[in-house]
């Protein structure tokens, strides 16, 4: 245990090396074993929260609930609103179709909030907060869909986009108030993800294609960029709002080793553009992994 | 008897409502007049007259006096609820005329962060006494991490604070950026015209607040040197004015500060276009702005911009978000 405090205080120096304060939880998915910093704090999750909602798409298909392969249609802009995002469908223009699992390849892979949003629709927030609820994930909660989210950062930036850099405007952001937006707690996401990798939210080829899912994310920046080697898998979904990095996803060893990590950052500095801000993420993570694996 | 002031009536009479309804709610409590006199340390027959008293003012029945104890009426009931909003607001009042005696309240707890320069200081302890003769400011120095640490755990109502500065639970006042320029040896090539471009900088060694201290800070302002064209070939760690002109006098190397009065051999010059600031604001625990500190931080705004060359915003700077950024703007 000396060791594993040994690690928490090197995580927590990283943390101060790169002007953030973070909270993270790693666990062994096959012994339990666990390492933590404010491992029950309340989080606003961000677009960590769209790991619930892929979750969800699939153990509701796991019970013939839903069917995955569902088409949606997406109406060319400005037919309806797309929500707010710099990737995917929210930066596109014309009208598609895409089925229900696409959508979530999408909302996985470059954070795509319209695809993400399109998902909140057809599964709805109760049935997503439901489906975590049944995991045992009490604190789990998402009360609006991305558009909403935005909405709400606009409406306190008083639609000055500049005025998110502003540390005034920055602090009394909503979307920042874990009581007033999606939220949950770093064991709890390191929770939802050990029981996707232990078959637990959903079993045979629907947990085979979740897990591959969710391996399917573009950037390497943060939770990847700490475990920069050819034969160690990295899965994972990102979070982001201003000052705000998170990361969640699960590492996997050659050796079997696997590790479910969140880490939940918030950044003194107000910049968009913080490279340090998003290493510390994978820097902290192998830190615990490495604690837990020795 | 002399005549009373009709304040003092007043105030009279509402003392007696009070201690009759605290007397009733007691009463009501223990619906009995035996306990309830016990509680009270009194006669039972004194506390049955004053409830009678009370009884009698208000013009209604409030208890039914029976063989096992006192039952509430339906008014009863009505007046118990009104009984507990009074004396509730009363325990208020009497709490915060405690806190007012005991000085809590009229001191104001504020702090500075290292280096604003003595008469920058000197002025916001002159301007404030100006401003609030009945008040007392305890001013004290700390580095934004101490003050962010204290205004969360309560022992301090307001500070001046460097961004970058971790939000939670704080509340800002408007942003102000100090300037940053070149502290060189008077001998130095570079000091002979009055301002200096950052790219001239590229190659020197460059002096600093030590990292630690403030990572954010110290990164964000290497970063900008680089926006401006400025590659240091190091970068070292002076920690106060003296350490810090002493490495500038050995010669070579080059210190970022804010706008340092001219003296034993070195000097100070400005960066052209103003590429290099930091930024302060004023800092308190959310929700929490009394009078005091929003006269502390009006006053700071004011003296900030007269004597520590603060000054607003140059112009909006442009953000470009990246696609892994996450967030649109």
């Amino acid at each position: 245990m000396t060791a594993h405090a040994a690690a928490r205080r090197r995580i927590t120096a990283a943390f101060a090396d790169a002007g953030v304060t973070g909270l993270l939880h790693a666990v062994d998915i096959d012994t339990g074993t666990a390492l933590g910093i404010g491992s029950d704090t309340l989080v606003p999750t961000a677009s960590v929260h769209k790991l619930c909602l892929v979750a969800t798409l699939y153990r509701q298909s796991s019970l013939g609930l839903i069917d995955p392969t569902r088409p949606v249609e997406i109406p060319a802009i400005p037919a309806e609103d797309r929500a707010p995002g710099a990737t995917g469908l929210s930066v596109m223009r014309d009208a598609a179709r895409l089925s229900l699992r696409d959508l979530a390849s999408l909302a996985v892979a470059v954070s795509d909030n319209t695809a993400a949003d399109l998902l909140w629709d057809a599964l709805g927030l109760d049935t997503v907060n439901a489906t975590m609820t049944g995991l045992g994930l009490t604190r789990t909660h998402a009360v609006q869909t991305m558009r909403e989210l935005f909405a709400t950062v606009r409406e306190d930036a008083a639609g000055e986009p500049a005025a998110l850099t502003d540390p005034a405007v920055v602090a009394r952001l909503r979307a920042l108030d874990p009581t007033r937006t999606n939220r949950s707690t770093p064991r709890e996401i390191t929770a939802l993800l050990a029981a996707v990798w232990r078959d637990e939210v959903c079993a045979g080829e629907y947990g085979e294609e979740l897990r591959a899912l969710l391996g399917l994310q573009a950037w390497s920046h943060r939770l990847a960029a700490g475990f920069p080697f050819d034969d160690v898998r990295v899965s994972g979904k990102t979070g982001s709002l201003p000052t705000l990095r998170h990361e969640a996803g699960v590492v996997e060893y050659p050796d079997g080793g696997r590790y479910a990590v969140a880490v939940f950052t918030r950044a003194a500095s107000t910049d968009v553009t913080l490279p340090a801000a998003d290493a510390v993420i994978g820097g902290a993570a192998r830190i615990a992994v490495d604690a837990l694996r020795a | 008897m002399a005549m009373k002031g009709i304040g003092e009536c007043l105030s009279l009479l509402l003392m007696d409502l009070l201690l009759h309804l605290r007397y009733f709610r007691t009463v009501a409590e223990e619906q009995h007049f035996g306990r309830a006199a016990a509680l009270l340390r009194m006669a039972q027959p004194s506390l049955s007259q004053r409830i009678q008293r009370l009884e009698r003012e208000l013009g209604v029945r409030l208890l039914d006096r029976g063989a096992r104890g006192a039952t509430l009426t339906p008014a009863g009931r009505l007046v118990l609820a009104e009984t507990d909003l009074l004396l509730a607001a009363a325990d208020r009042l009497a709490a915060t005329v405690a806190r007012v005696h005991s000085g809590a309240v009229g001191t104001l707890r504020a702090a500075v962060p290292p280096g604003l320069g003595a008469t920058a200081v000197a002025a916001l302890l002159t301007a404030f006494r100006a401003h609030s003769p009945g008040a007392t400011l305890e001013l004290r120095e700390l580095p934004t991490a101490d003050q962010t640490a204290e205004l969360t755990a309560g022992t301090l109502d307001v500070g001046i604070v460097r961004h970058p500065c971790p939000a939670p639970g704080l509340a800002f006042g408007p942003t102000l950026h100090q300037p940053l320029g070149a502290l060189l040896a008077a001998g130095d090539p570079l000091a002979g015209p009055p301002e200096l471009p950052a790219a001239a900088l590229t190659g020197r060694d460059l002096v600093l607040f030590p990292r630690a201290e403030a990572p954010a800070l110290h990164d964000e302002t290497l970063t900008a040197c680089a926006r401006h064209g400025c590659t240091p070939a190091t970068v070292l760690a002076a920690n106060g004015p003296d350490f810090t002109r002493g490495l500038v006098l050995s010669g070579g190397a080059v210190a970022l500060v804010p706008r340092t009065p001219d003296e034993a051999g070195t000097v100070w010059r400005p960066l052209r276009g103003t590429p290099l600031t930091w930024r302060t604001s004023t800092a308190w625990p959310e929700g929490k702005d009394s009078p005091a500190v929003r006269l502390f931080t009006d006053t700071a705004h004011a003296v900030l911009r007269e004597h520590a060359d603060m000054r607003t915003a140059p112009s909006a700077r442009m953000v470009f978000p990246r696609p892994a950024s996450e967030f649109p703007l």
